[in-house]
């Protein structure tokens, strides 16, 4: 049943799943096969948002996600996100506003924003849904606040 | 290699004759697996194979006249973004959008919740009030089971050897309203969850309860309408019946007694919701 | 706001932080601990070999020490894996490493573990179910026992008007760093080495090396990148656990704690019951006696530093002529008792606090009124006779009576406004050194610390520094060391880096300008006007009348050896305690007094219970704001923490001292949606002991965050709620709804 040979893409790099085990998640995948350890590692069970991702554009929890589901498709990691015209912003904004301190929820929280951005267009998005959409990242440094600033400055600024 | 083996058949023959000869305990169902990975991880179950839906088109959904037809594997995050959806049945999405963050929702499917059944899942009572039934596919072939009767118990449908959850149906459009109780309102298990639904085919109530184990269920309302005016006897009643029908139970979330209660406001609450939705509708 | 940006944002945006997770080796075991299955029994046998069957599967247990441990290594005081008893569940009797970590996580789970059950004291509420009539807690046994009195209590209680007595209750919060506990270890010969995510890396040394009996000078501690600490990373955990796996592998070994280990090994802050009985005479407290049960599992007896501590919070920051308390630290099976951001004072703060508003309103007072007329201010003296210092709480509970009054003019039915203040001490107390390297290009400080988020030392420390030598904000780079190079330090914790570190840095800058002052032939008086600045060519020092460039100023050694090197120290002072107020056990004095008064507004479902906090105010005492950007992020982020503190966190023990809720799931933190909109305001002109009067600012936000939401919710609704969290089902309880 193992579909050798295929590739998933990561960050614009097509990647072979061959020797790929049926049960390694994503997040493995990343982090300890392609060493993108920018992917966070928290509770590993969809519960903080850390290890969020972009599949096909769409934030996705790399923790509950095997990588051999994955064939064909497109992965954007926070190493991968400057690339992208709204992952831009976003990174800038996070920065402006001084929205990461330990740091270690700002790749989750980078790559959320940066596909809700890229998916909402402008005229359906506002910060209200921006931040009721984040409610699944989980931050325990900033109380938000500083993330919140920096959400409503890529919402101004996003293309 | 790894703990299990993934076997992705690319048809729905494929998948059906291979569920229908793989031994019983050992395989379990991959849809979204937001549920399924984390028993895994946790060792509360060790199948020796998933059995991945990737592969069948059952990720788009379709209007069959007033009805919506959801694909099993469909992503919930799909459902809640599609603007007809949202119109057309209000329930549904803030149900979907109790569930877990939008990053889990577009791994999360209709069908995995169905088939999870969680007793505290926020979708099963809005499809209970909906009158939403499945398509089960199998050996024998195709039959349609209403939603009430799939759901059992947790992580435990009525499903036959080799059957597979291919689609849910819901019949019509009709005002409805999902209302939970949580500690945290945000990315929580609800404690209760309460569906109210009216149906402009019949002119009567659904009210459908969420949080109890075994799974959730469905009250009818004694009277066919609930007035308009908050305070009819008819809705404390309805609000009383469901308390009383709901079974005792006490968790690490919630006492028994305090779900009662909570139950008792919330249908009272959804009613009112559902009854607004009318009269700004009409 | 002025203020630099911080150094580290750009690197953690691109994902290129190596935290204590990232890190890996060449040719790494992945260990695992092996976890009791019960919290408390008689070991009987553990059986590794069903573990060493497994291919390249490395597993040690108590058998196994003598042979890992340095030869003549005197034994650990803290059990490594115990050889007769496990004392809760969890706790670790044996580790294994393997090649991936899946199968460490099998061979942990082959280990045979035979154990003969004992009973489990596992509940608060089981030895503690209510406060006895005649006013002494029956308790099981216990780990530590303090009591302090003084003035005429018996006076003060039998001429009382009226005699107020509560009972508070709080529960187990969990600190929850996102980042678990992460390590990596590796022995070469005698020299062990750690990399780890931890808040004191000397402080781990030391533990690490009077756990495994090393010399500190063959130990040497590397921090990581840290994602969070709170208090649970303030010493070593799995440290001790990595060494000995590598040691007995040979190889590098990568140890980390899923979060259900986390949760349930982590050392957290544990379950607690506060009674207050307070003698009136007229509108005025005249005695107060105070008793605080708090459970501090299986922490090593006589060791408690958080019970003397938290007693002394709670007897302020009122005068009050006639003090007793009693804290009796309960032993029980569950893991040992750990610090969690200002640890245990939002719970005492939060009894005192609805304590004191439930007073006023008994008396009929105005709750902010009736605090300020026996606040403590500046030549107070505390109830265990210390002179109270420079203290801006009274400044701060004036300041939140106007917000709380202007709020009140547009409060919507069903909203309800408390204000609590609290107070902190910095812990200055505990000493630092830092180093300043001038290069003829950069400025850098040279320390061996790690920044766990708040900013204290990729931007804190700095700030001392950039102001003493007129360099623009963010100029000044800080490098981390690890043990072996950097000078010593004490640990990121107490909210000292700044007041402490800081100072340290900032002595050294002093003594770098005297010193570039002498260079430029200046005498001593003058250097002090001296400044470095950048110039087209590196920096340069500026004279006044003229400037002249480092590199002119630095010797050919020094150009070589990566620059000019000068040292500061700061060895703060402790204030002192009455001891003759002291009658059993050892309270522990305050440094710097640090205020806050917060202000909630809150929403209350009056039939559901829920609470919505809707808006928020906090004004903080910070002696002299050395760096606003920072200050302000502190306080954003200690006021979400209260706010988990006050209505969502819990550690849910059963009876059998199991975790049942070792989740985020299960347990909730914070989300976006349950932190309000805030306001800060800081009040200056009370110093502290840190650089230009600067106080400490990590911990202080989360201290009266539960004590005003629950003022609030009184406010709101009429009723007190006596226990944390005030979750929806307790608070429709209090309301009498079921």
């Amino acid at each position: 049943m193992s579909a050798v040979g295929a590739t998933l893409n990561v960050n614009g790099r097509p990647i072979s799943l061959a020797e790929v085990p049926d049960d390694e998640r994503l997040l493995d995948t990343l982090r300890w096969r392609l060493h993108l350890r920018g992917t966070k590692e928290g509770c590993r069970s969809g519960g903080c948002g850390a290890c969020t991702v972009l599949i096909d554009g769409r934030p996705t929890l790399s923790c509950l996600t095997l990588t051999r589901e994955l064939e064909g498709r497109g992965v954007t990691t926070i190493e991968g996100a400057p690339d992208l015209p709204a992952g831009r912003v976003v990174i800038s904004a996070f920065e402006t506003e001084g929205a990461v301190q330990c740091g270690y929820c700002t790749p989750g929280f980078v790559m959320a924003l940066t596909g809700l951005l890229g998916r909402t267009p402008p005229d359906r998005r506002s910060p209200e849904r921006l931040l009721r959409e984040l409610q699944g990242n989980l931050c325990r440094c900033t109380g938000y606040a500083a993330i919140a600033r920096a959400v409503e400055r890529a919402h101004r600024e996003a293309p | 290699m790894g703990s299990f083996e993934l076997v992705t058949p690319a048809s729905e023959e494929e998948a059906i004759a291979w569920l229908a000869r793989a031994p019983g305990g050992e395989a379990a169902v991959l849809a979204g697996g937001t549920d399924l990975l984390n028993d895994i991880e946790e060792h509360r179950i060790t199948p020796r194979h998933l059995l991945s839906l990737r592969r069948l088109p059952w990720n788009r959904w379709n209007w069959i006249g007033p009805a919506l037809e959801v694909g099993s594997t469909t992503p919930l995050v799909d459902l809640e973004y599609d603007p007809k959806v949202r119109a057309q049945f209000p329930g549904l999405v803030t149900a979907i959008e109790a569930v877990g963050s939008v990053a889990l929702r577009s791994r999360a499917t209709l069908g995995g919740n169905l088939g999870r059944s969680g007793s505290a899942s926020d979708l099963i009572p809005l499809l209970l009030a909906l009158d939403a039934s499945a398509e089960i596919v199998g050996p024998k072939g195709v039959r349609t089971t209403p939603v009430d009767t799939l759901v059992v118990a947790s992580r435990r449908p009525a499903l036959g050897a080799g059957e597979l959850i291919r689609s849910v149906r819901l019949p019509e459009p009709r005002p409805s309203a999902y209302l939970w109780q949580r500690i945290r309102p945000a990315q929580d298990v609800s404690h209760v969850g309460v569906a109210v639904a009216w149906s402009p085919a019949d002119g009567r109530w659904r009210i459908a309860v969420g949080g109890v184990p075994p799974r959730a269920i469905r009250i009818h309302p004694e009277a066919a309408e609930l007035p308009p005016r908050p305070s009819s006897p008819e809705r404390e009643a309805a609000a009383r019946r469901a308390a009383e029908l709901l079974p005792l139970s006490t968790d690490l979330r919630a006492t028994g007694e305090y779900r009662r209660h909570v139950v008792h406001a919330l249908v009272l609450r959804a009613v009112g919701s559902v009854t607004a939705m009318r009269e700004g509708s009409a | 706001m002025s203020g630099a940006r911080r150094a580290d944002a750009p690197l953690k945006l691109r994902g290129a932080a190596a935290y204590g997770t990232d890190l890996a080796a060449e040719g790494m075991l992945w260990g695992a601990l092996v976890p009791s299955p019960i919290a408390h029994g008689r070991i009987r046998s553990i059986d590794l070999a069903p573990a060493r069957a497994l291919p390249g599967v490395v597993a040690i247990g108590a058998d196994d020490l003598a042979g890992l441990r340095p030869k003549g290594a005197p034994p650990s005081e803290t059990p490594i894996f115990p050889s007769e008893e496990v004392v809760y569940r969890a706790q670790p009797v044996a580790a294994v490493a393997a090649p991936t970590r899946a199968l460490a996580r099998e061979a942990a789970r082959r280990v045979r573990i035979d154990l003969e059950p004992l009973e489990v004291w596992g509940s608060i509420d089981d030895l503690l179910p209510e406060w006895p009539e005649d006013g002494a807690p029956r308790t099981g046994p216990l780990n530590a026992h303090v009591h302090a009195r003084h003035g005429d209590l018996e006076g003060a209680f039998g001429s009382a008007d009226l005699v107020f007595a509560e009972t508070y209750r709080t529960s187990g919060v969990h600190q929850v760093p996102l980042e678990p506990h992460a390590c990596l270890a590796w022995v070469d010969g005698d020299r062990w080495t750690v990399e780890t995510s931890t808040q004191t890396p000397f402080g781990c040394r030391e533990d690490v090396a009077s756990t495994l009996g090393i010399p500190e000078s063959q130990l040497v501690v590397n921090g990581s990148w840290v994602g969070g600490a709170f208090g649970a990373k303030g010493s070593a955990l799995l440290e001790p656990y990595a060494l000995l796996l590598a040691k007995a592998s040979g190889r590098p070994v990568k140890l980390q704690l899923s979060y259900p280990e986390e949760f349930q090994l982590g050392r957290s802050t544990l379950p607690s019951v506060i009674r207050i009985e307070s003698a009136v005479r007229g509108r005025t407290v005249v005695g107060r006696r105070v008793r605080l049960v708090l459970d501090t599992g299986a922490s090593l007896p006589g060791r408690d530093f958080t019970l003397g501590y938290s007693a002394g919070f709670l007897l302020g920051p009122y005068s009050i002529p006639a003090v007793e308390v009693e804290g009796y630290a309960l032993r029980t099976h569950k893991p040992p008792f750990g610090p969690h951001r200002a640890p245990f004072v939002p719970q005492c703060t939060f009894a005192i606090e609805s304590h004191t508003d439930h007073l006023a309103r008994r008396l009929g007072l105005d709750p902010v009124e009736f605090r300020r007329a026996s606040v403590w201010t500046e030549g107070s003296t505390t109830g265990l006779g210390q002179t109270v210092g420079p203290f801006g709480l009274d400044a701060a509970l004036a300041r939140a009576s106007a917000i709380a009054r202007a709020w009140r003019e547009h409060l919507p039915p069903g909203h309800g406004i408390g204000i609590a203040g609290g107070f902190w001490s910095t812990g200055t107390g505990a000493g630092g050194e830092a180093r300043l390297r001038l290069t003829p290009t950069e400025l850098w400080i040279e320390q061996g610390e790690r920044e766990i988020g708040s900013g204290s030392v990729i931007r804190g420390i700095a700030v001392g520094v950039e102001a003493t030598l007129g360099l623009p904000p963010g100029t000044v780079r800080v490098a981390f060391l690890d043990t072996a190079h950097a000078p010593f330090d004490s640990g990121v914790f107490g909210s000292r880096t700044v007041g402490a570190l800081g100072q340290a840095a900032e002595k050294a800058a002093e003594a770098l300008r005297a010193e570039l002052g002498r260079r430029c032939g200046r005498p001593e008086a003058e250097s002090a006007k001296l400044t470095l600045r950048p110039g087209p060519d590196g920096l340069e020092v500026d004279l006044g009348d003229r400037r002249r460039p480092v590199r002119e100023l630095l010797t050919a050694a020094e150009l070589a050896d990566g620059g000019l090197k000068v040292e500061g120290r700061h060895y703060g002072r402790s204030g002192t305690i009455d001891e003759r107020r002291v009658l059993e056990g050892s309270f522990h004095p305050f440094n710097d007094f640090v205020g806050a008064a917060h202000v909630a507004e809150v929403a209350v479902d009056p039939e559901i219970g829920s609470v919505e906090v809707v808006r928020y105010a906090a004004i903080h005492d910070a002696g002299r704001v050395v760096d606003p950007v920072t200050a302000r992020a502190g306080i954003e982020g200690g006021v979400a923490m209260g706010i988990g503190t006050a209505l969502l966190e819990e550690t849910q023990w059963g009876p059998d001292g199991r975790l049942e809720n070792p989740s985020l799931l299960d347990y909730r933190l914070p989300t976006l949606a349950e932190v309000p909109r805030l306001e800060v305001e800081f009040i200056e002109g009370f110093p502290g002991a840190g650089p230009r009067g600067a106080k400490g600012l990590g911990e202080p936000p989360i201290v009266p965050v539960p004590a005003a939401i629950a003022n609030a919710v009184f406010d709101a609704v009429g009723v007190p709620v006596f226990e944390l969290p005030m979750t929806s089902e307790r608070v429709a309880r209090a309301l009498k709804r079921l």
